[in-house]
């Protein structure tokens, strides 16, 4: 087993993107279009919420076995990973919610919780919560299962504090957006890189929904009344525009990598 | 040049933070007008339907029972099909304006989508029963004016 990790480890070349901004864009950004996409299959196209959720969960699961399967990070299938996984994880807590009545205190504590046991399991493992160095894939799963488990319990949190403090989108995206703005700073100031970062990725859920109803909202509700469609069609535009310009710097990178 | 450097970061903090609270700023009146502006366009659609009602604690309601009412009168004439197919209209309506009328009154909120959802239903059954269509359609009706009334 030893062995075998080691092996793996000379063979495989860090399986996720380093944190820039247009990694935090395009992380946002796709908490909508994958919210928007499903919500447009489960209603409009009448799919209803069983067979969106059965969709759903294969693609995932298609996604992720290429994603795990490719040697060296590669942007496009990284970021469809993210967006399914968005997608099935907002499904999870909705489920949870929705059709088997759990309290939302109860699923965002829970999911609090598990989140906390898989990062003390993938420490003791590992010894480390490094994501600079998914290079084997008993980290990559590690670092798959986490993710999963902080947008059901972005979800969770940001679906309590509507229900339980009446927090409309655009308080929520200014709430969020200040605790984003405090994580930031934090790191800045040297809090502990790995924390700050998982503590953004967990924010960025609610932000990103708060952020996404505030431009699909009717001006009613005090949106800009953009629609699903359009705000989708732009935000998917943005992400497609950043993964392409990502696979490219990465086609060039390990293009000069081999001239060397 | 480092010294420039470890500055751009804070400023971009500080941008994002004053660009946050302008967002906010923004949507505040937009908030306070669009309640002055709710009861203007209730009196359009609904004028008919609810006479000088007060508007729910969730707002301007009137747009999504006029569509139930819709929806109970094909139940009433028998022609289920076609409250089916309305009903999709206020399925789809309700869905879309989740996120601007929940957080105004989440408990409301729940109660009338519990009701929406039981006549949806009811209507989608393979084989939809016009009583039970019928007994939960003006269920639905009371749900909305219960909500109008108790405001």
């Amino acid at each position: 087993m030893i062995t075998l990790s080691a092996t793996a480890t000379s063979n495989w070349f860090n399986k996720v993107p380093e944190v820039t901004l247009s990694f935090w864009v395009i992380k946002i950004m796709s908490t909508t279009v994958g919210e928007t996409g499903a919500d447009f299959l489960a209603v409009n196209a009448g799919w209803g919420q069983g067979l969106t959720r059965g969709v759903m969960g294969t693609l995932l699961a298609i996604a992720l076995f290429m994603q795990l399967r490719t040697r060296r990070y590669r942007p496009w299938t990284y970021w469809l990973t993210v967006v399914l996984v968005s997608v099935v994880g907002t499904q999870i807590t909705d489920l949870l919610t929705d059709g088997l009545d759990v309290s939302l205190y109860v699923s965002t504590a829970v999911f609090a919780a598990a989140l906390a046991a898989i990062f003390s399991i993938w420490y003791w493992v590992e010894r480390t919560l490094s994501i600079h160095e998914i290079i084997t894939r008993r980290r990559e799963v590690f670092y798959w299962v986490v993710i999963l488990c902080t947008f059901a319990l972005g979800t969770a949190a940001g679906d309590l504090a509507t229900e339980a403090l009446g927090l409309g989108f655009a308080w929520g995206a200014l709430s969020f957006g200040t605790l984003i703005a405090f994580t930031y700073a934090a790191w800045r100031v040297g809090g502990n890189a790995v924390l700050t970062f998982w503590i953004g990725y967990i924010l960025t859920r609610p932000f990103g929904a708060a952020l996404g109803d505030m431009l699909t909202q009717a001006k009613t509700y005090g949106g800009l009344g953009m629609g699903a469609m359009w705000t989708s069609a732009l935000f998917l535009t943005v992400i497609v525009m950043l993964v392409v310009v990502a696979q490219i710097s990465i086609g060039s990178r390990t293009d000069s990598q081999i001239a060397e | 040049m480092s010294y420039f450097h470890s500055l751009i970061r804070p400023v971009a903090a500080v941008s994002a933070i004053a660009l946050l609270v302008l967002a906010a700023g923004c949507s505040k009146p937009a908030d306070t007008s669009t309640a002055g502006a709710a009861p203007n366009s209730a009196t359009d659609p609904s004028g008919t339907a609810t006479p000088a009602k007060k508007p729910s604690k969730l707002g301007d309601v009137s747009a999504f029972r006029s569509i139930a009412l819709d929806v109970a009168a094909s139940v009433d004439k028998g022609d289920l099909l076609a409250a089916k197919t309305r009903i999709k209209d206020l399925e789809i309506a309700w869905d879309s304006a989740e996120a601007g009328l929940k957080p105004r009154a989440a408990d409301d909120w729940h109660v009338l989508d519990k009701a929406i959802d039981s006549a949806l239903k009811a209507l989608r059954a393979d084989t939809p029963n016009q009583s039970n269509c019928k007994t939960l359609m003006s269920a639905l009706l009371k749900t909305f004016d219960t909500l109008q009334a108790t405001n």
